[in-house]
C-alpha cells in the first residue's frame, strides 16, 4: 500500500482544480456508489473513476488501485455468496440473490474507495489542509491532524521496517509462508511501534509549536484557493453523479 | 555587547522526573557568540536547549527555579511563540520536525504562522534557500532528500524567520562526516555574516574545536567548564574522566603543558600541533 496516497506531480485539469472541489467530486462519487443499487450505474461509476485517473494523468495508478481493490472485493464476493442464504438456489449452496448481492457489494466498494485515493494523488496535502481551513473554515487543528496523519504513514512504515529488521537479525522468521504465523510474529511489534510513534508525534508537536503553530489563523496561508470555471464544471458533474446515485 | 541568552541559577526537574536534570546552571552567551555544548548523554544538554526556546516550562512542565532570558524576554513569562520570534530551534529528530511534503511549503510554514507580509515571503524563501545553498531543492519532495539535505531544509526553514539566535540540538547526529562539516560551515557563515548567535549541542568535539568560539561542558546537569575552546580543552584530563573524548592533539598539548614542555599553548588541529612540536624540538 506504500505510495498509494503519495502525490503525483503534474499540471492536469485536476491538478489545477480547487482542492475543495476535488474533495467534493470524490465524496459525491463515493456517496453515489453507496446509494445506487443498479449494476449498470455502478459499472458506470467505475468507468468514471478510471476517467478521473486518465484526466489526472495517473491512469496507471488508477489501474493499480483497481487491481488492489479487486482482490479485497473478491474476498468479499465469496463471503457474501457463502453467507447469504435467501433466494433461489442455483448450484451447490449459491443462491441467485446471494450472487446478485455479492456483485453489487463488490462493485460498490471498488467504485467508492478509489476516487478519494485518486484525488489525493493529484492534490498536495498542504494545499488540501490550507483550502479546508480557508474555504470551509475548518479549524486549523483538525486540518493539521488530517495532513499529519497521512504524512506520517510512510514514516511509520519505515519505523516498522526498522523494527522488523532488528527482530530478523535476532532470528525472528518474518518470511514464513504461514499467514497466521506471520501475524503472530508481527502483532507484538505494535507496542514498540506505538511508543516510537507517540515519541515522534510529540517531537513534531514541539517543533510546530516553536514555529508558531498557535499563531496560525484562517488567513495565514500564502497561497490562495480561488474557484474557477473548471471548478464549477466539476462541481456540477459531482452533483449530477449524486443525483444519479440517489435516483437509479 | 548585548547578551543574547542569560541563564541564572537554573534548576529543573521534569514533572514525574526522578532527579534534577539541570542544577544551579549559570550561563551567558553574548550577541554574535557561537557556543558549542558538549557532554555525556543524560547530562541535560537537550533540556538546556528546551529551556532556552521556552519549551521548558511551557511544553514540558516541572519544578523550575532560576531564570532564562532570551533576547531580553523572560522564558518563563513569555509564550513559546514570543520566544520563537527571536530564537529558532533545529531539533534532534530530522524527520519529525518537518511539517510539509515539499521543501517550499516547509519554508513557508513558519512565515505564514508568524504573519510575515505576503509581499515579503518570496524574498525570504529564496534568500534562506540561498544562504544554506539548496536553491535547487525548492520544489523537491522532502521524503526524497538525503539526511544532510533534510537538515539543511530544517535550517533554512528557521532562517527564513530571521532569528537572532539559532539553537541546534545535535544537528549532525544522523549525518556523515562530510555533511556534518558542511552544516557547521553554514553555521559559521551565518554567525559571521549575519551576526546570528549560535548555540549548538554536539557530540563531535572536533567539529566544535574547529568552528565554535566558545565551549561549554555539561555533566550531570552542571556546567563544569565554560570558556574559549582552548581554555576548556586544557582540562582534557577532567573531560576524559566524565566521558568526553578530547581530540588527540589537545590531549598531547595538555600533557606537554603539564610536563612543563613548550609554551603551554593548546593546539586544536594537526597543523598547530605539528608547529608546536617543531618549536619544542628546535
Amino acid at each position: 500500500m506504500q505510495g498509494v496516497l503519495e502525490y503525483v506531480p503534474g499540471n492536469s485539469i485536476l491538478h489545477r482544480c480547487n482542492p475543495v472541489t476535488k474533495l467534493l467530486l470524490s465524496l459525491s462519487i463515493c456517496i453515489a456508489c453507496f446509494m445506487s443499487g443498479n449494476v449498470a450505474v455502478l459499472l458506470g461509476f467505475l468507468a468514471v473513476d478510471l476517467a478521473i485517473g486518465y484526466v489526472g494523468g495517473i491512469f496507471e495508478k488508477a489501474l493499480t488501485l483497481l487491481r488492489g481493490m479487486a482482490k479485497v472485493c473478491a474476498f468479499l464476493f465469496v463471503l457474501q455468496v457463502i453467507v447469504v442464504r435467501s433466494g433461489e438456489p442455483l448450484f451447490f449452496f449459491v443462491t441467485d440473490r446471494g450472487l446478485w448481492l455479492a456483485v453489487r457489494i463488490s462493485l460498490r466498494l471498488m467504485g467508492a474507495s478509489i476516487p478519494l485515493a485518486l484525488v489525493l494523488a493529484v492534490t498536495q496535502m498542504n494545499d488540501l489542509s490550507n483550502a479546508l481551513v480557508a474555504v470551509l473554515h475548518l479549524p486549523y487543528k483538525y486540518a493539521f491532524t488530517l495532513t499529519t496523519s497521512i504524512r506520517f504513514i510512510p514514516v511509520f512504515m519505515e519505523e516498522l521496517a526498522g523494527i522488523m529488521e532488528a527482530q530478523t537479525a535476532r532470528g525472528v522468521e518474518f518470511d514464513t509462508k504461514n499467514f497466521f504465523r506471520k501475524m503472530q510474529l508481527i502483532l507484538p511489534l505494535c507496542l514498540p511501534l506505538m511508543i516510537t510513534s507517540v515519541r515522534k508525534a510529540d517531537a513534531n508537536a514541539v517543533a510546530v509549536e516553536a514555529r508558531g503553530f498557535n499563531l496560525r489563523t484562517r488567513t495565514s496561508a500564502y497561497k490562495t484557493y480561488p474557484f474557477t470555471a473548471m471548478d464549477a464544471l466539476v462541481a456540477v458533474f459531482s452533483l449530477c453523479a449524486l443525483v444519479v446515485g440517489f435516483v437509479c | 555587547m548585548k547578551d543574547m541568552v542569560v541563564v541564572k541559577g537554573l534548576s529543573f526537574q521534569y514533572a514525574n522526573g526522578a532527579r534534577q536534570v539541570l542544577k544551579q546552571l549559570n550561563l551567558t552567551v553574548p550577541e554574535g557568540g557561537f557556543l558549542g555544548i558538549i557532554g555525556p548523554s543524560g547530562a541535560g544538554k537537550t533540556t538546556l536547549i528546551q529551556a532556552m526556546n521556552g519549551m521548558i516550562p511551557h511544553h514540558f512542565p516541572g519544578d523550575y527555579y532560576g531564570s532564562v532570558t532570551v533576547d531580553g524576554r523572560d522564558a518563563f513569562d513569555s509564550s513559546v511563540a514570543e520566544i520563537s520570534r527571536s530564537a529558532g530551534t533545529v531539533f534532534q529528530d530530522i524527520d519529525s520536525q518537518m511539517v510539509a511534503i515539499v521543501v517550499e511549503d516547509e519554508i513557508l510554514y513558519g512565515l505564514e504562522n508568524f504573519g510575515v507580509p505576503k509581499k515579503e515571503m518570496e524574498g525570504r524563501i529564496t534568500e534562506s534557500l540561498e544562504l544554506v545553498g539548496i536553491s535547487d531543492l525548492r520544489y523537491r519532495s522532502i521524503r526524497s532528500l538525503s539526511g544532510g539535505q533534510k537538515q539543511k531544509v530544517a535550517i533554512a526553514a528557521i532562517l527564513a524567520l530571521k532569528p537572532k539566535l539559532l539553537l541546534l540540538d545535535e544537528p549532525t547526529g544522523e549525518l556523515d562526516p562530510a555533511s556534518s562539516r558542511q552544516i557547521f560551515s553554514i553555521l559559521r557563515e551565518l554567525n559571521e555574516t549575519q551576526n546570528i548567535t549560535v548555540i549548538v549541542v554536539e557530540q563531535k568535539i572536533m567539529l566544535l574545536c574547529e568552528f565554535a568560539k566558545e565551549l561549554g561542558v555539561l555533566s550531570d546537569g552542571e556546567l563544569l567548564f565554560h570558556g574559549s575552546v582552548r581554555e576548556v580543552l586544557s582540562h582534557s584530563a577532567e573531560l576524559e574522566e566524565i566521558g568526553v573524548q578530547c581530540p588527540r592533539v589537545a590531549t598531547l598539548s595538555a600533557a606537554m603543558a603539564a610536563a612543563g614542555i613548550g609554551d603551554g599553548r593548546m593546539s586544536l588541529n594537526l597543523d598547530e600541533a605539528e608547529e608546536m612540536v617543531r618549536r619544542c624540538l628546535a
